[in-house]
């Protein structure tokens, strides 16, 4: 006991805070920094209902109490600060390594030292073990079985039925950023597009919006509607994407190879349109790089709402096809309190019953001047997430057509002046949820730069929706949460 | 229902692009290509100032000063089209995909503003070639080594029906043990080694691997991080390389074909 009293007395903690409902504001993400004399620092960022995220920077020089039992979702950020910064947390229920294997050897921080060459380890994990009579484990990936990125899971079954479900990521951990730190303004859109390469125009302008926050500046008129249009395509992309994916997981390929051949037309017309299938190298700090051609985006529009008409009949035949009802339907329910918890984000949360989208409650321009609905359901299942994903897709095609139309003329880029102390954030709706930058920059370059991905805040809840389903349905389950390993594993 | 959605399938144009479309293409990459008549000591001082992966490179050779473009480290970002005033443009076609390392580079005099060994033009005799590797099959297994998934979007998309890889006799394959060829993305992680020499190593010989991407390649944008040890080859003996961030289909066509093209001819 008179431990316990000490240790709250020599390590900070903070007080997390209401959001008007009285429950605890949603964490947005939990982030480690360092001080002027390189003293260590934790970011909890909070989304309290305010357009404006609440920010609470911490001491933590001598460690900080974990806040992962009252706001679940913190566990693993405070996982990653331990591994990255070496800060101790006191209470936390579960601090084995997260981002770092058994090839990392202890003590070695990569965001507080200089790592030059890092010595090859073998320490041991542990994997958390389900015991009782006729209980197995199936071990799966890293490497998986199809086109997909590394991974491994860790189920615990009895017969068919999944007991529970440890996920072991972060093999694509490429120390993206630590890779910012010292690189310009400019260059650090080059690393964001690389951390989620679907998602890369999202990650562009997330973190080209977090300069020009930084840098106090507003974009021109022509420059936000051009990232508003690429960005609601990416989502029109990965939305069709993704349904088609489900139906590739149900065997229903004929429907599959119908969304990638709709899901390619708009590639191709990206492609024509501005020389980049994913819109790569287009939006930097300060608008974006060239304009694009009036004529050329509206050719582009043409064949967003083709594609789009294409895809809402498919998706219509899909979803009432009684065998596709069959396998979506409350197959991997993700509760809402479970969601709440975990501070889910994106199409995943809306269909557990979160009302949130960063465009509408935290605006960034052009969003402020544009109507749309945000679809919420509360069923929680494959199904759910289907029928979420289908309605934006068809709100996100409008959005395109009425941005092309209202295309404002003049410039696109508008100058930075990135001397001096700077330090800024932003958020981004991006196709899987709340993206949300954080950096400081000191004349030109920068010195911190954290990203919460969507991914990395939604993979500790698919067990969740997974545990006390067949692990037949896994992969189904899995693809309906469509989650990046590089965008969580970064 | 089910069968709508097969009758309208039945009902769609054959969308699948001929293969002499496909090789060489490199459309949405933006690869660059360098206009020689135009290339000047000042402009590729500027190029070498630009890249931010060091693909352009000014070097010596045989006593002359010379500019060299590795495009296995080109992330094609297209930053040097626009100090390139003319000397640099997005790329119309590019054959080196499928090459050896060696090959991937480009080297111009800047003196006699000339190509040094420039590239031979892919000879017209593609549709012969393509016949001879009619008959034959190739399992491919996909090995992610801590790609962005750009490479994985563009690798799936080999199997739409406007690239249709199963056109070749190539197949991917859910097991390294099914697979003749290794389609490696990614810069290799830390965490991701010891599965990718795992996964090599119970590939059957004789085994081709294919590294993918920039960051297959060389490492790409996250070439020299503490997480990363480094391109495919560092890891693993690498066939033929496929530049781009990320290629393009139609460059994954053109490259998997020619190191398979190459392995018959041996």
């Amino acid at each position: 006991m008179a431990r316990v009293s000490k240790n709250q007395s020599s390590e900070a903690a903070i007080a997390p805070p209401m959001a008007k409902d009285g429950a605890i504001a949603r964490l947005v993400t939990l982030f480690g920094s360092l001080g002027r004399n390189r003293d260590k620092r934790v970011h909890y960022v909070f989304d309290a209902g305010d357009p404006n995220y609440k920010e609470i920077i911490l001491p933590a020089e001598a460690g900080i109490h974990s806040i992962a039992l009252r706001v679940p979702a913190a566990a693993w950020y405070e996982r990653e600060l331990h591994d990255q910064y070496g800060v101790e947390i006191a209470g936390h229920p579960d601090l084995r390594p997260l981002i770092f294997h058994e090839n990392w050897p202890d003590g070695v921080h990569p965001m507080v030292d200089a790592v030059e060459s890092v010595p090859w380890s073998n320490r041991e994990y542990r994997f958390l073990e389900v015991q009782g009579i006729g209980i197995a484990e199936v071990a799966v990936g890293p490497v998986h079985a199809g086109i997909i990125e590394p991974g491994h899971f860790r189920f615990s079954v009895v017969g068919d039925t999944v007991l529970n479900l440890e996920l072991r990521h972060f093999y694509t951990h490429k120390g993206a950023e630590k890779l910012f730190e010292g690189r310009s303004c400019n260059q650090g859109t080059l690393i964001a597009e690389s951390i989620s390469g679907d998602n890369c125009f999202a990650h562009a302008v997330a973190y080209s919006q977090a300069v020009e926050n930084a840098c106090r500046i507003d974009i021109p008129p022509r420059a936000s509607a051009i990232r508003l249009i690429g960005l609601e395509l990416e989502r029109l992309v990965s939305h069709i994407s993704d349904v088609g994916g489900l139906c590739t997981d149900v065997g229903f390929s004929v429907a599959a190879s119908y969304a990638t051949r709709i899901k390619e037309s708009l590639l191709q017309a990206s492609s024509r349109c501005c020389n980049t299938r994913y819109w790569r190298g287009i939006a930097v700090p300060g608008g974006v790089r060239v304009d694009l051609d009036t004529g050329k985006l509206l050719e582009l529009s043409r064949e967003v709402a083709e594609a789009a008409r294409e895809f809402s009949d498919l998706a219509k035949l899909i979803l009432t096809t009684p065998s596709i009802q069959n396998r979506f339907e409350t197959a991997g329910i993700l509760r809402q309190d479970v969601a709440r918890d975990l501070a889910v984000v994106g199409p995943v949360a809306r269909a557990s019953g979160m009302d949130l989208d960063v465009r509408r409650d935290h605006p960034y321009a052009p969003y402020d001047q544009v109507q749309f609905d945000v679809p919420v359901t509360h069923y929680g299942d494959v199904m759910a997430r289907a029928r979420i994903r289908v309605e934006e897709a068809a709100i996100s095609a409008r959005i395109i057509q009425e941005a092309v139309n209202g295309l404002p003329a003049g410039s696109v880029l508008a100058s930075l002046d990135t001397l001096g102390e700077l330090q800024g954030s932003s958020a981004v709706e991006s196709p899987r949820g709340e993206l949300y930058y954080w950096l400081e920059a000191r004349d030109g370059r920068l010195t911190r730069c954290h990203v919460k991905s969507p991914s990395f805040q939604n993979w500790p809840a698919m067990p969740f929706a997974v545990a006390g389903n067949i692990i037949a349905d896994f992969p189904l389950i899995n693809k309906s949460f469509n989650l990046s390993y590089s965008g969580c594993d970064r | 229902m089910i069968f709508e959605v097969i009758e309208r399938s039945l009902r769609q144009p054959n969308r699948v692009i001929p293969v002499e479309a496909l090789l060489g293409n490199c459309d949405g990459s933006r690869m660059p290509d360098v206009i020689a008549s135009q290339l000047t000591p000042a402009i590729s001082q500027k190029l070498v100032e630009v890249c931010p992966t060091a693909a352009f490179r000014i070097e010596e050779c045989d006593g002359w000063a010379c500019l060299k473009l590795s495009y296995g480290e080109c992330i094609g970002c297209g930053k040097c089209f626009e100090p390139g005033e003319g000397a640099v443009v997005a790329a119309k076609s590019f054959t080196l995909c499928g090459n050896p390392k060696d090959q991937l580079v480009r080297v111009w005099d800047l003196e006699r503003r000339t190509e040094i060994a420039p590239l031979r033009p892919e000879p017209g005799v593609v549709r012969e070639q393509i016949h001879r590797l009619l008959g034959k099959a190739l399992n491919v297994r996909q090995l992610d080594a801590g790609s962005c998934n750009g490479c994985e979007a563009e690798i799936a998309a080999l199997t739409n029906p406007y690239y249709d890889l199963e056109r070749f006799g190539i197949h991917f394959v859910a097991s390294p043990k099914h697979a003749d060829m290794l389609l490696v993305t990614g810069p290799v992680t830390r965490n991701m080694a010891e599965a990718v020499r795992a996964t090599y190593e119970a590939v059957p010989a004789p085994k081709l691997v294919v590294a993918v991407g920039a960051c297959g390649c060389s490492g790409g944008i996250f070439a020299g991080s503490h997480a990363v040890v480094g391109a495919v080859d560092a890891v693993i003996p690498v066939d033929g390389y496929v530049p781009g961030c990320p290629p393009t289909p139609a460059m994954l066509v053109t490259g998997i074909l020619k190191v398979l093209r190459r392995r018959i001819a041996k």
